[in-house]
């Protein structure tokens, strides 16, 4: 299946694009997508991010095999 | 009465002027069940940092994960406080030091609500909406990535 994932602020800098299309196996969760993301793109260890599947925040365990969308979020700054 | 429960615009590009707020104040004197306004103000703050101060801010943002998050708060504010009316407005883009990058208009019959609403949807935009922040350096092009505390 393919996903597509968006980068926001700092994290756009690190992957060096603010989307890009993720080709995955089935029964990913969250938890497995973010292995798969630090895997790709090392520097992400060291970085807080919340991930959002459909544009709400989600744990580790929620599965992502029929999201349409996934957004990488760094710390917030709005005010 | 109807409540302005609708989906509203919340980003505007750039700072927010002094001349926009009053009129937003301005345009509620015919609502005359308001006894009282609060108006939080987010204004950008010369910070020292270790490479130079701040100039500005430049803001960018999930849109539409943002614009979902802002309605919630509005809702959950209409359900929690007893308000006459709601005005959200936060800067997308480059807000230089000194100007204002959130305007939160909240209007009640009385101060108690209001006050207390403002306080709480400042804290819940900062907390929960998918606002990010550069904070640009001196005049070098150098910045930092901010964080909410």
């Amino acid at each position: 299946m393919s996903i597509q994932v968006s980068y926001y602020g700092m994290l756009a800098e690190i992957t060096g694009q603010a989307n890009e299309v993720w080709v995955a196996d089935q029964n990913l969760t969250v938890g497995d997508f973010r292995n798969q993301i630090i895997e790709r793109y090392p520097a992400m260890r060291e970085k807080k991010f919340k991930i959002a599947v459909d544009q709400k925040i989600s744990q580790d365990y929620v599965s992502i095999d029929n999201a349409s969308e996934i957004a990488l979020l760094p710390p917030f700054a709005g005010g | 009465m109807e409540k302005e429960h609708k989906h509203k615009k919340v980003f505007v590009q750039g700072p927010i002027s002094p001349d926009f707020v009053s009129k937003s104040i301005a345009s509620h004197q015919s609502k005359t069940t308001i006894g009282a306004h609060a108006i939080f103000l987010g204004q950008i703050r010369a910070d020292q940092k270790t490479d130079g101060v701040v100039t500005g801010i430049d803001y960018s943002a999930y849109e539409e994960m943002a614009e979902k998050a802002f309605y919630e708060i509005r809702e959950a504010a209409f359900e929690k406080f007893e308000l006459t009316c709601m005005h959200i407005y936060h800067s997308l883009g480059i807000v230089p030091t000194g100007e204002i990058s959130l305007f939160v208009f909240v209007s009640s019959p009385h101060r108690r609500a209001a006050f207390e609403a403002s306080e709480y949807i400042v804290e819940e935009i900062k907390a929960n909406v998918p606002i990010f922040g550069k904070e640009l350096l001196g005049e070098g092009g150098n910045y930092v990535w901010k964080e909410n505390k």
